[in-house]
């Protein structure tokens, strides 16, 4: 199942050259590694490895959280809006499983 | 010199070389709850390839975290840098306590040097936050998070 991933900017829509605040949900457990089950059997690491935020196709911001970043974690950015485009969001995880999300952002 | 006084002058000059450590080491990190800096240098070397000498506490590196964290497993961390987007290259985010002391690294290119996020601190131990600029510099910004409930076991 590919990893969901939610994007939200704030403001919705903001004006030429404001602040915008980019905040990137995804969903998945983030298993650490060292964590137990009720049986008392280390549950495998499983956390996104890499997460690629794009700006019209170019790389705006690369993060790369270890097993240290919470369950379903969010990655908030802040950038300028000179101008409208399309943020696309890939990530990819320990077992393979990758998740991709475009949204828009359209100036006020 | 007879043996008293020389244990007398050693016992004094232990002492001392005692207290001057301590003072440095308070001078240079107003004492921060559960701190390990070897487990961190660890880290540090592995990363960055720098040790914690290597870094420089700075005023320009804000770090927003709870002082009191209920669970270990979400705890909030904003970073921001006042510095011009341009100088910034990445933040890097360490917790002395954790197995694995990388939380996480951001390598940021055009947007502002702002990132928040949640992460996961085993046991009651300083956040460290770290932005790399590009001339190379390594400007931290601490604080000490107390956790009830460990995120990591």
């Amino acid at each position: 199942m590919p990893i969901n991933i939610l994007v939200r900017f704030t403001p919705a829509k903001p004006k030429a050259g404001e602040e915008v605040r980019v905040q990137i949900v995804a969903q998945h457990p983030m298993e650490p590694g060292t964590r137990r089950d009720a049986s008392g059997k280390v549950i495998p690491a499983d956390h996104i490895t890499e997460l690629n935020v794009l700006m019209d196709n170019q790389l705006i911001a690369q993060v790369k959280p270890g097993p240290g970043t919470s369950a379903n974690p969010l990655f908030a950015f802040k950038m300028k809006a000179s101008k409208a485009g399309q943020i696309k969001v890939t990530c990819k995880d320990l077992t393979g499983q990758t998740g991709e999300k475009t949204a828009d952002l359209t100036l006020a | 010199m007879d043996r008293r006084k020389f244990l007398k002058a050693s016992a004094g000059a232990v002492a001392g070389a005692m207290l001057a450590s301590q003072l440095t080491s308070a001078l240079a990190q107003s004492a921060l709850e559960g701190e390990d800096i070897a487990n961190l240098e660890k880290g540090l070397q592995q990363v960055l390839g720098k040790g914690f000498k290597d870094l420089t506490v700075s005023q320009q590196v804000k770090l927003v975290a709870p002082t009191i964290a209920e669970s270990g497993a979400n705890v909030p961390v904003e970073i921001e840098a006042s510095l011009p987007a341009d100088q910034v290259k990445a933040i890097h985010c360490f917790s002395d306590k954790n197995a694995n002391p990388l939380l996480f690294t951001v390598v940021l290119n055009g947007v502002l040097p702002y990132y928040a996020t949640r992460v996961r601190v085993a046991e009651t131990a300083p956040v460290r936050a770290i932005v790399e600029t590009k001339d190379g510099k390594f400007l931290m910004a601490s604080q000490s998070v107390r956790v009830t409930v460990g995120g990591c076991g």
